[in-house]
């Protein structure tokens, strides 16, 4: 009697999902979880303070591992896992072997060998101290958990829909590059089926027959496969609504003066000493400007958009997290002297309560965002 | 009985199969020169870079060099694609593209057994310099995103790849062997310069700043030698091994693939 | 609707264009709500005259095109094909090619997102269209998970959510099974007759739709194009389905539409016909391939359930079953491509033990995708290439592909090869070895009615010179007329094996034309249709 309540959930939703039912939940805008982390990013960056660098690195992670899909890049924290321990590794090497910083207590010490002058004096070797590694750690560790952010905004956002939310400027490219991660799995199907073929005609063999007899099928069928796709694409209206005019020229200066100001902006911020009062301004009126210029070259293009993803209260909420951490932590720099840890001479380092609010704020999103249904990509 | 003239009838040169997939306007060309001195910057940043000055070494200079290269290459290549590529370019962008994110992992982190450059170059060789610039940028990003690997480097290597590509297309135009005697010191050329720069970038947030890493006060002469014994020291492996990768490639793959994409440069009829 | 005005084309320059036109002084009127069937052997230039409809033709194949072509009052030479994809909608050949995104929904939105309709709009349109076309269960599915018939339909829905005025359909079902092809066939006529829109099919299996449609325009390839009433066109044109052969044998001016107005006219003539000729028996041999629990998996699913199989030297045998029943899997665990589990004996050796180079001699297949297999610049280089793979002397491909009497210019580009070309180079490639068995998978697809009967004559050949081929195949007729034993395949396993006859009249579903026609004699082909002088008994049997 009761067969259809006794069926184990997976079935059912397996049966919702081939109907084409609409599973509860509601995935966060993928932009809103870009800002989010960037935001976390910009607090990892100035944590200087040990403490709540792993209190932020903790939200951050927590985060993920509540809210992220079953989608293949929502794996990727791991990787980025790795990789923060491979920069973190690399920097404590290279201190060990070639670092400065020698004073303190020595853990051991490695044989000195100072090179010939032809290789500028470097010395190999030295003290190794405890003070010199740890500060190295926690250095490397900013850039680690930066790495770590990066990592997050890239398991929790779906690339394609965050390819799909482009501004309109960038409709063509992102249309490129929406087809290459449509056909990128094809092709590895292409490939694997071509290589099965092989054996029909001998064998795939070694060396450059071998390879060449693979790629050049692949790579014709890829070929007629984007004329394919450019016929398709051209018999439904791609491109119809563009006017076919090149660039105008006052946008075209505008863009133009917008880089040229950011180029230079750049170039003050890093070898004029003390222009920081005009190169930062600089900097800002160029990146206006060239918002300005793209928002305006999309006005070309009058597509529109099916089921664009919404941008509610979840995204507010989300994206104002990610922004209060940022504002907190740039804050308790200027403020809070627990920020401030010095290895030299060697401190544990303190917590403040608004440190652990800092990362509270960063860790709301794993509670507050809303869960993603069970079949999201 | 009126001739539409629709049909686009090429001019038979001796050198046919170096069409140009994407014509470069004059607007474009200034992009691109502003976006390579912007590139200059971003990758040798610690020789400009002054004691004293607003950017610091130790985190600040890369982040905001990362972020504030997107814009530049945005706009570069937003002009580009915009007015410049037909809806066939635009396919054949977006499958070499993922043509591209399928080899690049086969290779990833085995001694810079690097396989896009590979591809750009070829590409950029056949569909022109524009094309080639284009692509390289899209093969990083979009390889990048499908294994979700997005990060402060992404720009920097877009840049560098994109113009690994540009540089192709615009290579002197020889025929049959000398072609490829050609394409392959290029691909060594690139595969050390493409290395180097990328280790100078980071340089100092690998290594630290002070002792005998970068030092902004020693100068940039100083900070070069350093530098370039570091590079010796620990990067050239890996360079060199980029550079056989694309040497080896574009000797055994580079004249049939040449030959496909330029059988799909004649049937797509780039004008 | 359609209006074609002293159209003609050539892809290459003007001189080239007055030799030999692909389209030449075309003038054809094309009414609203008909559906349009384009019919004329491969390569002479129904892809063009379709292309030429939305402006594809030459806007983007390039090439020079005289006259005008006007589609609801627009001209083609003033609007771009992107400019007319509110009027006319066109679905390609090979439907995942053509799809620019990965799920069914976007799909669908993706070109009125390029019109720029309204989100309000669009939304209702995509749910319109997928009731229309019966996808709606599919909506979020990702488009590469669909089956062939699926995808075909999703690329239809995607055209028609623009709500075009005219559909153009370039070979919609040739990699299609029969029930798939059906399907979208169906779909197809559903847009004729309740949408009231007007459709334009090119097909090469006309079995399926002539019943349906209203008239035929045939390409005879001198460039002309004939339109006309189905019946009437049919009886004259190069292309000839199995009822329009049959008409012809009985003297019929008009071709029956489907095989209840053949049966219909049989019964009324009273036409009685000699019964089947009876095979020849062969003396038994013994077998060159047997198979004993064959097994294939692949992860968790099992392709091929235990198999066993015995294949006789000298025979030409059908497999039948709808896409995914196993047929495929079978050839290549044959081949030993495949890993498989059981006991697998060709001509005395396992294939699966030998290195690959040695199994040519054994056995060989030429797979569904034969393009797979070519990767050098000629027809000619192929060849010599596959001399030295096989270990043959030099020469011996080109003269297989000789003597399979299909013309394959040697200086051609593989890939630019007709089907049926491609098809002999692989085949002559794959011939060199002298195999013992040959297994060809789907070779039928995209072939038409005179190359399908030149395949069959080459199977026959080899079968007589002592070869045993298997042929995997959606087509029933071909099937028919070219196989002499026929085994079915459902869900992993062998459900139906012994003589075609026997095998394939049998079942309503797998019935050729024929037999369907003249039931309950068990009639293959046209060519077995006797007709007696005497109206014996009065009617059949």
């Amino acid at each position: 009697m009761s067969r259809v309540l006794a069926r184990p959930e997976v079935v059912i939703l397996a049966d919702a999902a081939l109907q084409g039912a609409r599973l509860a939940g509601r995935t966060v805008h993928p932009w809103a979880w870009w800002g989010w982390a960037l935001g976390a990013g910009v607090a990892v960056t100035l944590a200087s303070n040990p403490l709540l660098l792993v209190l932020l690195i903790a939200a951050v992670t927590f985060v993920v591992l509540q809210r992220r899909t079953k989608a293949p890049w929502a794996r990727s924290l791991t990787l980025y896992y790795a990789l923060a321990g491979l920069v973190i590794a690399v920097r404590l090497v290279f201190q060990i072997l070639i670092g400065g910083l020698r004073e303190g207590t020595v853990l051991f010490s490695l044989p000195e060998i100072a090179l010939p002058s032809w290789a500028a004096g470097i010395r190999l070797g030295g003290p190794v101290t405890v003070e010199g590694l740890v500060y190295t750690a926690v250095d490397a560790g900013r850039l680690a958990g930066l790495l770590i952010c990066i990592g997050a905004a890239n398991a929790l956002a779906n690339p394609k829909r965050a390819l799909r939310n482009v501004p309109a400027a960038f409709h063509q490219i992102a249309t490129a590059l929406v087809i290459a991660i449509s056909v990128a799995p094809q092709l590895v199907e292409s490939v694997l089926r071509v290589r099965r073929a092989r054996r029909l005609r001998g064998g795939v063999r070694p060396g450059v027959k071998g390879l060449i007899s693979v790629i050049v099928p692949v790579l014709e069928d890829a070929i007629d496969r984007s004329l394919a796709l450019a016929a398709g694409m051209e018999s439904r209206g791609f491109g119809r609504t563009r006017t076919g005019r090149g660039l105008d020229w006052r946008l075209g200066l505008t863009l133009v003066v917008a880089m040229l100001g950011v180029t230079f902006g750049t170039f003050a911020l890093l070898g004029l000493p003390g222009a920081g009062s005009w190169a930062v301004p600089l900097l800002l009126i160029g990146l206006a400007a060239g918002a300005f210029g793209l928002h305006r070259a999309g006005d070309d293009l009058a597509t529109s958009r099916y089921r664009p993803d919404p941008w509610g209260a979840p995204e507010y909420l989300v994206v104002g997290c990610g922004l209060a951490t940022a504002a907190l932590a740039i804050w308790l720099a200027s403020t809070d002297p627990a920020m401030a840890f010095g290895a030299f001479p060697l401190t544990w380092p303190e917590l403040s309560w608004p440190m652990l609010a800092t990362a509270a704020v960063a860790a709301l999103p794993g509670l507050l965002a809303p869960e993603p249904p069970k079949d999201a990509a | 009985m009126t001739a539409t003239a629709l049909t686009r009838n090429r001019p038979q040169t001796a050198l046919a199969g170096f069409t140009s997939a994407m014509p470069i306007s004059r607007w474009s060309k200034m992009m691109l020169a502003i976006a390579a001195v912007m590139g200059i910057l971003a990758f040798a940043w610690p020789l400009f870079l002054r004691p004293g000055a607003t950017l610091t070494a130790s985190t600040l200079s890369p982040i905001v060099l990362a972020a504030l290269l997107p814009m530049v290459l945005g706009v570069v290549v937003v002009q580009m694609t915009q007015h410049e590529l037909d809806v066939k370019g635009l396919a054949l962008l977006g499958v070499l593209t993922a043509m591209g994110a399928v080899i690049r992992p086969l290779g990833a982190g085995t001694a810079g057994f690097e396989t896009v450059f590979f591809l750009v170059i070829i590409a950029g060789r056949v569909f022109g310099p524009g094309f080639g610039f284009v692509l390289g940028n899209t093969t990083l990003f979009a390889s990048a995103l499908v294994v979700g690997a997005v990060g402060p480097w992404l720009p920097h290597q877009m840049l560098a790849t994109g113009f690994t590509g540009l540089v192709a297309g615009l290579l002197p135009r020889l025929g049959g062997r000398a072609e490829i005697v050609l394409l392959a010191c290029y691909g060594a050329v690139a595969g050390f310069v493409f290395g180097i720069l990328m280790d100078f970038s980071f340089w100092p947030f690998a290594v630290g700043t002070g002792g005998q890493g970068f030092d902004p006060v020693v100068g940039p002469l100083e900070n070069l030698r350093r530098f370039l014994v570091m590079e010796l020291v620990t990067g050239m492996g890996w360079n060199a091994g980029r550079a056989i990768t694309n040497v080896v490639l574009i000797t055994v793959l580079g004249p049939p693939v040449l030959r496909v994409l330029r059988r799909a440069a004649r049937r797509a009829r780039f004008g | 609707m359609i209006d074609f005005d002293d159209v003609s084309f050539s892809y290459d320059s003007a001189e080239a264009a007055a030799a030999s036109p692909v389209l030449r002084e075309v003038n054809l009127h094309i009414d609203e709500g008909d559906l349009t069937l384009v019919v004329g052997r491969t390569g002479t230039g129904k892809s063009t005259l379709l292309g030429a409809i939305n402006g594809l033709v030459p806007h983007f194949t390039g090439g020079l095109l005289s006259g005008e072509v006007r589609v609801a009052g627009r001209s083609t030479r003033t609007n771009r094909p992107r400019d007319l994809a509110d009027v006319v909608g066109f679905v390609a050949q090979n439907p995942m090619q053509s799809f620019v995104t990965d799920r069914v929904e976007d799909e669908l939105a993706y070109g009125m997102e390029q019109l720029g309709l309204s989100p309000t709009a669009m939304r209702k349109r995509v749910e319109e269209t997928l009731d229309l076309m019966g996808i709606a269960g599919l909506r979020r599915r990702p488009l590469a998970d669909l089956s062939g018939g699926q995808q075909q339909r999703v690329a239809i829905a995607a055209v028609l959510a623009a709500q075009p005025r005219v559909v153009v359909l370039d070979e919609p079902t040739s990699a299609l099974d029969p029930t798939a092809a059906q399907d979208v066939l169906g779909a197809v006529t559903t847009l004729v007759h309740e949408v009231g829109l007007t459709v334009v099919l090119a097909e090469h299996r006309l079995e399926r739709v002539m019943q349906v449609a209203d008239q035929v325009a045939w390409l005879p390839g001198d460039g002309s194009v004939v339109l006309g009433p189905t019946a009437e066109v049919l009886a004259r044109c190069d292309v000839v389905p199995p009822l329009a052969a049959l008409a012809d044998r009985l003297g019929w001016r008009q071709v029956p539409g489907s095989v209840r107005d053949a049966r219909r006219r049989v019964q009324r003539e009273h036409i009685t016909v000699a019964d089947a000729p009876q095979r020849r028996e062969r003396p038994a041999s013994e077998p060159v391939a047997t198979m004993t629990g064959l097994g294939v998996r692949y992860g968790d699913v099992v392709a091929v359930d235990r198999v066993d199989l015995v294949l006789h030297p000298g025979t030409v045998v059908g497999l039948m079953g709808r896409n995914g029943a196993g047929k495929s899997s079978l050839m290549w665990a044959m081949q030993g491509a495949v890993p498989s589990s059981g006991d697998l004996l060709v001509a005395g050796s396992d294939p699966r033990s030998l290195p690959a180079n040695q199994v040519g001699r054994l056995v060989t297949l030429v797979p569904q995708s034969a393009g797979d297999l070519l990767y050098l610049p000629t027809v000619a280089a192929e060849c010599a290439q596959a001399d030295e793979e096989s270990g043959v002397p030099a020469g011996t491909t080109a003269a297989t592909l000789v003597r399979l009497g299909v013309a394959v210019p040697p200086d051609r580009h593989p890939r630019d090869l007709s089907e049926g070309q491609r098809l002999a180079l692989v085949l002559a490639i794959q011939l060199a070895t002298e195999p013992r068995v040959l297994l060809l998978d789907e070779p039928t697809r995209g072939l038409d009615y005179a190359m399908k009967a030149q395949l069959g004559a080459i199977v026959r050949r080899l079968a007589d010179e002592g070869t045993c081929v298997v042929i995997s195949t959606h087509d029933v007729e071909f099937a028919a007329a070219a196989t002499e034993r026929t085994i079915i395949m459902a869900d992993a396993e062998i459900v139906a094996d012994g003589a075609t006859r026997t095998v394939l009249t049998s079942s309503p579903a797998f019935s050729p034309q024929m037999a369907k026609v003249f039931h309950p004699r068990p009639l293959l082909s046209p060519a077995e249709v006797v007709r007696l002088p005497v109206a014996g008994r009065g009617e059949l049997a």
